[in-house]
């Protein structure tokens, strides 16, 4: 032991008392929360929820792997807890058909209305990644909570669909309505926020 | 050929990364080709390519701690999960006790989760307004400057849960009161649940003595929840009443019966509000004068509804679960064994935190409390010395052991009837109050509309007494014109000249004449005389008079028989008097004394003396004097005005002269003095020593009139009661 003392030194400083979890771990551990909640309130209890589950459990964390990992892991099943208890009380309320994008992109025989999507990059635009990236943030932000939690589960944590069924307590044929008005809205927005940033900068020029 | 939206479901499809979900052959061929054909399809393809590499990017970055993802945590809520994490370590919270809690949260107040709510109704809570704006969570006036349509102004009050301001509406250019938690109540949960249901629940309340709300809102630069609603000014029901009792206390007896009369109207104006809550299944339980506003115009608005309960049965319940964001509907319902309200006006059953058996009689004690309040200027139970430094733990338990308070014990002066109108109130078992509020409200209408009754007999003797007065002031000018007019007739002055016997006994004889159709005419003059005075002596030259017991016997005087006197005080002043001066006053039968050497049991006569002078020398040589029955006047008064129960006239020094009962004179009282014999009027003797009438403001019961005589020297009072009962005195 006394042969590998930065090792030892490593060790020890993963290992820091729940008092100072806020500061080192606070702003990773909410970011993450809020990639997949979307709602700051709700991410910051789900974060004060994995505190206090850190300390009740301190004893099982047994140094492999860093703690800021073990608490990681420990908000991924608060966020799934959380948004399974938040998919049911979204069931109980029926305001999801007001959100179907369809309505606004189709008309009555399926096909496309004017203009429905104009996205198309001149060659020569370069799309600033960042850019682009906090427009799909403020899109997500945007979209129903029941078709979002479907669209994080499915793209941003890669949960096949057995499994997404299973956490939201939504049927096969629901899950995959959910998804497709999650992407039809998500394109609308995200084009439309393109676009008139674009616009806006043309202006400037 | 697929139409778009069926081509779209299978770009959504292809896009899945899972092998099971992957497109079957025939599915990708259509795709293809409808990629080919449509623009629009191609672009939502390659715009949805594109979303799926940005979103598995910020799944990344997130996992990674990239701090370009999203916001961080702000000083607020990182303050927050410090404190929890503390409490949690120093053991002054148990570890249990703070999961539990989190846990009920999540479970059982959706309110706290607006993220559930319908993302158009954009409720933003103040913790996540401060992580998505990074804006310091904390109250500050200026705030909400620029950020909504309403400017503060000022502050206007504060009460348990809020505070209340004042604000511009810039929009619509008019001021409203704002009405937001304070710090403390910011920091409970259910002081926001409560301010909320406090804003539905008055918003669905759709009264003019309910206040209106115009809206419900959050502060965009704190999230804090308010709402605006009409601003009614700042004085309210327990100013009002302050007010009049300092009235009373001052003497300002002339505004007491009134005041009451309008605080009444006031209390009638709250029963019709919360007898309409009561409709709509609300039950308020935090009535108090403090929680009734008056606007300049009148107007009654009853405030704070944020501790109403709603009856399960009421619609509004339903309302509120279906419209509003409490789903839970045992969030409509405060806990059991909870104590709500404000103390001294609670009532038994909300004090003990009985909540099952908190109903609209509780809302019908609240009311008996404000009844209580207007009618002795305190709350029930404030002057109570078991209450003084008693703990909160304390009062309540005396309100729950002890019985109600009574109006009596605490103030001289409560109308009878209202005090048990206020105790059946007040009672200490709910099914001894009124049934309805409604049944209160019709209680106390009733007096009012008795009072309104008594006002109006008032009245009637006010004008009676008034009568009386103007009746004898009438008869004293006829006196005075009648001496005038007899000490100008031209045997006077031929009397005055004539030597001859024969001369003086013809211009005797024509005055005679004349003085004897006078008394025949006047019914109520017992002697009239023309008399010289002369050296302290004065001389009858003719005298003319009734007969003291026939009336109708109306003599002159012989010669023989016409009196020799000394002038007394009377007649000496009446010989300084100027020409056709009268003089009028009461004096006593035998030597005409004035009143106030001789009163006792002598008859009173009211004599009125003109000077006569001689017209060759311009000297005064004698009187004319007439000399008036006052008794035949008075007892003719009060045999013509019986509508007052009793009727005193007295003299200045307080002698009875005249007493009746409902229009029969009461022979014994006379000559007796009023402290004497009615020493209900005493107040009013006092008083009308100095004024010209006395008004019974408080019981409406006495009036008192004074009529001056000889240059407000002396005079009589009428002194009347009114009532309806025909008992004897």
């Amino acid at each position: 032991m006394s042969n590998n003392p930065s090792t030892a030194t490593d060790l020890q400083a993963t290992v820091i008392p729940p008092e100072q979890w806020v500061d080192q771990y606070g702003d990773y551990l909410y970011r993450y929360a809020y990639s997949r909640l979307r709602d700051a309130n709700a991410s910051e209890e789900v974060l004060q929820e994995t505190f206090l589950a850190g300390i009740r459990y301190a004893h099982q964390y047994a140094g492999k792997g860093s703690q800021r990992g073990w608490l990681l892991g420990i908000l991924k099943r608060k966020i799934i807890d959380y948004v399974r208890m938040r998919a049911k009380h979204a069931q109980s309320r029926s305001y999801e058909d007001e959100t179907d994008p369809s309505l606004q992109l189709f008309d009555a025989q399926g096909n496309w209305k004017t203009a429905a999507f104009r996205w198309s990059p001149q060659p020569d635009e370069q799309i600033q990644e960042v850019e682009f990236r906090q427009i799909v943030e403020s899109c997500l932000d945007e979209l129903p909570e029941t078709q979002r939690a479907v669209f994080q589960k499915s793209v941003m944590d890669e949960k096949d669909s057995e499994e997404i069924c299973k956490e939201l307590n939504i049927t096969p044929s629901n899950l995959w309505v959910r998804m497709h008005r999650a992407r039809l809205g998500l394109a609308k927005c995200v084009e439309t926020k393109w676009l008139n940033e674009k616009e806006e900068l043309g202006h400037v020029e | 050929m697929l139409n778009d939206r069926k081509a779209s479901e299978l770009v959504t499809k292809s896009l899945r990364r899972t092998l099971t979900d992957a497109l079957t052959d025939e599915e990708s061929d259509a795709l293809e080709k409808n990629l080919t054909d449509s623009k629009e399809l191609e672009a939502f393809a390659k715009l949805s390519h594109k979303i799926q590499i940005s979103a598995v990017e910020i799944a990344t970055l997130a996992e990674h701690g990239d701090v370009t993802i999203g916001p961080g945590l702000s000083g607020e809520a990182r303050d927050r999960l410090k404190d929890s994490i503390c409490a949690v370590q120093s053991g002054d919270v148990p570890l249990s006790d703070a999961e539990q809690r989190l846990d009920s949260q999540e479970h059982k107040n959706p309110l706290k989760r607006t993220t559930l709510l319908p993302s158009d109704s954009a409720q933003p809570w103040p913790q996540q307004m401060v992580a998505e704006q990074g804006i310091p969570y904390q109250v500050t006036d200026d705030a909400r400057i620029g950020e909504s349509r309403f400017t503060i102004i000022r502050p206007l009050g504060k009460g348990g849960l809020g505070n209340v301001w004042l604000a511009r509406d810039e929009r619509l250019k008019r001021n409203v009161a704002i009405k937001e938690l304070n710090a403390e109540a910011l920091q409970s949960e259910k002081s926001w649940q409560r301010f909320r249901r406090e804003a539905e629940i008055t918003g669905l309340l759709e009264h003019p003595s309910i206040v209106p709300l115009y809206q419900y809102s959050f502060d965009k630069s704190t999230g804090e929840q308010f709402y605006a609603m009409r601003f009614v000014g700042k004085r309210t029901l327990a100013d009002a009443i302050i007010e009049h009792h300092e009235r009373i206390r001052l003497g300002e007896r002339d505004d007491a019966g009134l005041g009451l009369h309008r605080l009444l109207s006031i209390f009638l104006d709250i029963c019709q509000a919360i007898a309409y809550a009561h409709s709509r299944g609300v039950i308020h339980r935090d009535l108090k004068p403090e929680n009734v506003a008056l606007d300049n115009f009148g107007q009654v608005i009853v405030l704070d509804w944020g501790l109403a309960k709603l009856s399960e049965e009421g619609e509004l319940v339903n309302h509120l679960s279906r419209e509003s964001n409490i789903a839970d509907k045992a969030l409509a319902q405060t806990v059991d064994g909870e104590v709500i309200g404000t103390p001294l006006y609670m009532a038994p059953e909300q004090a003990s935190g009985d909540l099952d058996h908190v109903d609209e009689r509780t809302d019908v004690y609240g009311l008996g409390g404000i009844l209580f309040s207007i009618l002795t200027g305190c709350a029930p139970h404030e002057t109570s010395s078991e209450l003084v430094q008693s703990s909160l733990k304390e009062v309540l338990k005396l309100i729950t052991e002890n019985r109600s308070p009574e109006p009596s014990d605490y103030a001289q002066s409560v109308p009878r009837e209202l005090e048990a109108i206020c105790i059946k109130s007040m009672a200490f078992k709910s099914y001894l109050r009124y049934d309805q509020v409604s049944h209160l409200a019709d209680a106390v209408e009733l007096w009012m509309a008795g009072q309104s009754e008594k006002k109006s007999r008032y009245e009637n003797l006010r004008m009676e007494g008034r009568e009386l007065r103007a009746d004898l002031q009438s008869s004293i000018r006829d006196l005075e014109t009648n001496a005038r007019f007899m000490s100008r007739l031209p045997p006077i002055q031929e009397l005055i000249t004539a030597q001859a016997d024969q001369e003086i006994a013809v211009w005797r004889e024509r005055l005679t004449t004349i003085y004897t159709g006078l008394l025949t005419a006047k019914s109520d003059y017992q002697t009239i005389a023309y008399c010289k005075i002369e050296a302290g002596v004065c001389t009858e030259v003719v005298r003319v008079e009734r007969h003291s017991t026939d009336h109708s016997n109306i003599r002159p005087v012989p010669r023989s028989r016409l009196r020799k006197v000394k002038t007394n005080q009377f007649l000496d002043t009446v010989m300084q008097q100027k020409p056709e001066e009268v003089l009028t006053s009461l004096v006593c039968d035998a030597d005409c004394e004035p009143q106030d050497n001789c009163f006792g049991d002598d008859d009173v006569h009211l004599v009125a003396a003109v000077p006569v002078y001689d017209q060759n020398t311009e000297e005064p040589y004698g009187v004319v004097l007439i000399d008036c029955d006052i008794d035949r006047v008075m007892r003719r008064q009060v045999s013509e005005h019986a509508t007052a129960s009793e009727i005193i006239i007295a003299c200045d020094i307080h002698h009875v002269m005249m007493r009746s009962h409902f229009g029969h004179v009461v022979e014994d009282s006379i000559s007796k003095t009023v402290a004497e014999e009615t020493p209900h009027f005493c107040q009013a003797v006092e008083v009308l020593q100095n004024h010209l009438e006395f008004i019974d403001e408080t019981n409406t019961e006495i009036y008192g009139a004074r009529l001056w005589l000889n240059s407000n020297r002396h005079g009589l009072m009428y002194l009347l009661r009114s009532g309806r009962n025909k008992a004897h005195p």
